[in-house]
């Protein structure tokens, strides 16, 4: 049964670890796209 | 030109909503398991099966879309098709390291070991090492890593068949490729609403990566466009 719950649980967090990851990326790139959208906006 | 955004709150949406669907699937694959019949000569060990052969498929479908998107940039100079052979490889990467865990966990209970030099075994870890060395090529190629490795993706897709039948060509401790369709009754739905829960998850981080991948160039496009404006402006 340890194995068993190893191996799913293994599963679980490799996905989740990599979703945040993913995740956190989406965000900086964003928040880096949104300031130079602002930059580039005439008159800002 | 620089376009506006007004779809990406709704990808977003939908994004979300998917990754609750597969998750809630998570859910209940585990219960599908727990209640699947026991396995009679390797007892409860046994119901690794039920997640290390899907996220084996994983690797398997990953390398072949990694593989036709780098054709497409090959031979066509895809952009699209790049992107698309980038983000899966690392899904690639990602559930050939659930495989490498899940494998030996099995392994272990089945054979006595966590690891034996078995063609199936053998032939699995170069596949995932070809794309850990896909990234690698991209990352650290140069200015021609990006071409390196799409053709490096191509001897990956390459390795699959020969992952996939090397249990019937050379009979080694693995079980075969029947070993799926000789399940008794029991364990085929928790098996298939397994493997349909985890390509849709699949389906879900490849969309997620996509995504990146589509920010990564629009703010490259953005950064050009600043340069340009400063640029004017001096």
């Amino acid at each position: 049964m340890t194995y068993v719950a190893l191996a799913y649980g293994f599963i679980w967090g490799a996905v989740f670890t990599y979703v945040a990851l993913v995740g956190r990326r989406v965000a900086k790139i964003d928040a880096e796209i949104e300031d130079l959208r602002r930059r580039v906006k005439p008159g800002a | 030109m620089l376009s506006p955004m007004p779809t990406a709150r709704k990808s977003q949406a939908r994004f979300l909503v998917g990754l609750l669907l597969t998750m809630h699937g998570f859910f209940v694959v585990p219960w599908l398991v727990a209640n699947a019949p026991l396995e009679k000569t390797m007892g409860i060990v046994q119901k690794i099966f039920y997640f290390h052969v899907p996220c084996a498929w994983l690797l398997m479908l990953s390398t072949f879309v990694c593989a036709g998107g780098s054709l497409a940039y090959l031979f066509r100079g895809s952009e699209r098709g790049d992107r698309l052979a980038q983000s899966s490889a690392e899904l690639g990467v990602l559930f050939g390291l659930c495989v490498m865990v899940t494998g030996p966990l099995w392994a272990r209970a089945a054979w006595g070991v966590f690891w034996t030099w078995d063609v199936r075994l053998t032939s699995s870890l170069l596949l995932w090492l070809m794309l850990i060395a896909y990234g690698l090529a991209r990352r650290y190629g140069g200015a021609g890593g990006r071409r390196l490795a799409a053709a490096m993706a191509l001897f990956a897709a390459a390795d699959v068949p020969l992952v996939y039948l090397s249990v019937n060509l050379w009979r080694g401790l693995h079980p075969t490729t029947k070993t799926v369709s000789s399940l008794a009754p029991g364990m085929r739905l928790p098996f298939f609403f397994s493997l349909a829960i985890f390509s849709a998850l699949w389906g879900v981080l490849l969309a997620l990566r996509m995504r990146v991948e589509r920010s990564q160039a629009r703010l490259v496009e953005l950064e050009l466009a600043v340069e340009d404006a400063e640029g004017k402006s001096q």
